[in-house]
């Protein structure tokens, strides 16, 4: 069955429909949950908060774009508002200057074993890092290049324009390498 | 039309933009010919794609009782 069936049927009250909906979805929008949060716990109420959402308004979903966008969405919404209750001090990057400052001999790191993502020392660096950045500078780099989107995906999600999506992932992606290069070149 | 010579620090600005975008402009025509000749430069690129592939390979897992439970708030257990 194809996915506007199977949401048209799931949008006429069929449980079985809805169930296959939600487990179509519930990986990416757990994954996408816990990258912006960088907490399991708090990825998993997000996911449920998503997806009662999801229950309650299904009849308003048009298919005028796609329902993952729509889930992103609502994500990214339950995130901000969670990240704004904590009043969390984010590093602003909104009018950077310092970031791009070419250090003078960059060290190599084609050496660095990719599958040091298995290490945990590793994981908590990776999520030092990215916790500093401001929410809309972390999801646009979560959905651009981590979860592949295109920019303009990325723009409806965020509720962001094209040039903000493109100047945000360009200081995200020089923010967290300068980080990472702290920890990983010593 | 003056092209530009192309230094370290205009390939570090835009490097990561390019990353994944178009390289068709006469821009970036130049910045991947400073990027063949520099070593510098190449290893800044390897270390922003190693940055992204670091993110992309870092997921978790849900649990099967993550699953059921749910399943069991949206009153769809089977
Ligand atoms: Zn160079």
């Amino acid at each position: 069955m194809s996915e506007s069936e199977l949401i048209k049927k799931a949008q006429s009250g069929d449980k079985k429909s809805l169930a296959e909906l939600v487990k179509k979805y519930e990986n990416t929008v757990y994954n996408f949950a816990f990258k912006i949060c960088r907490d399991p716990e708090k990825a998993e109420n997000t996911m449920q908060e998503t997806f009662l959402s999801m229950v309650k308004s299904l009849k308003q979903f048009d298919g005028k774009s796609k329902l993952s966008t729509w889930l992103y969405r609502i994500v990214m919404n339950h995130c901000l508002m969670e990240l704004r209750k904590k009043k969390y001090k984010f590093v602003s990057l909104d009018d950077d200057e310092n970031e791009n400052t070419a250090e003078t001999v960059i060290p190599d790191w084609s050496s660095l074993p990719s599958d040091i993502v298995e290490n945990i020392e590793l994981r908590k660096i990776l999520d030092k890092a990215i916790s500093k950045l401001t929410p809309d500078y972390r999801a646009v780099f979560i959905l651009r290049d981590v979860n592949g989107l295109s920019t303009e995906e990325t723009g409806k999600i965020t509720g962001l324009s094209v040039p903000a999506v493109k100047s945000r992932l360009h200081r995200a992606r020089s923010f967290l390498r300068n980080e990472l290069s702290r920890t990983l070149e010593k | 039309m003056k092209i530009e010579k192309i230094n370290c620090n205009d390939v570090m600005d835009h490097i990561c933009e390019s990353l994944g975008e178009e390289l068709d402009s006469q821009r970036c025509v130049e910045i991947k010919k400073h990027l063949n000749d520099c070593p510098n430069c190449q290893k800044y690129f390897t270390s922003v794609e190693k940055t992204i592939e670091f993110y992309k390979k870092y997921n978790i897992k849900m649990t099967e009782e993550c699953h059921k439970r749910l399943m069991k708030k949206l009153g769809l257990e089977d």
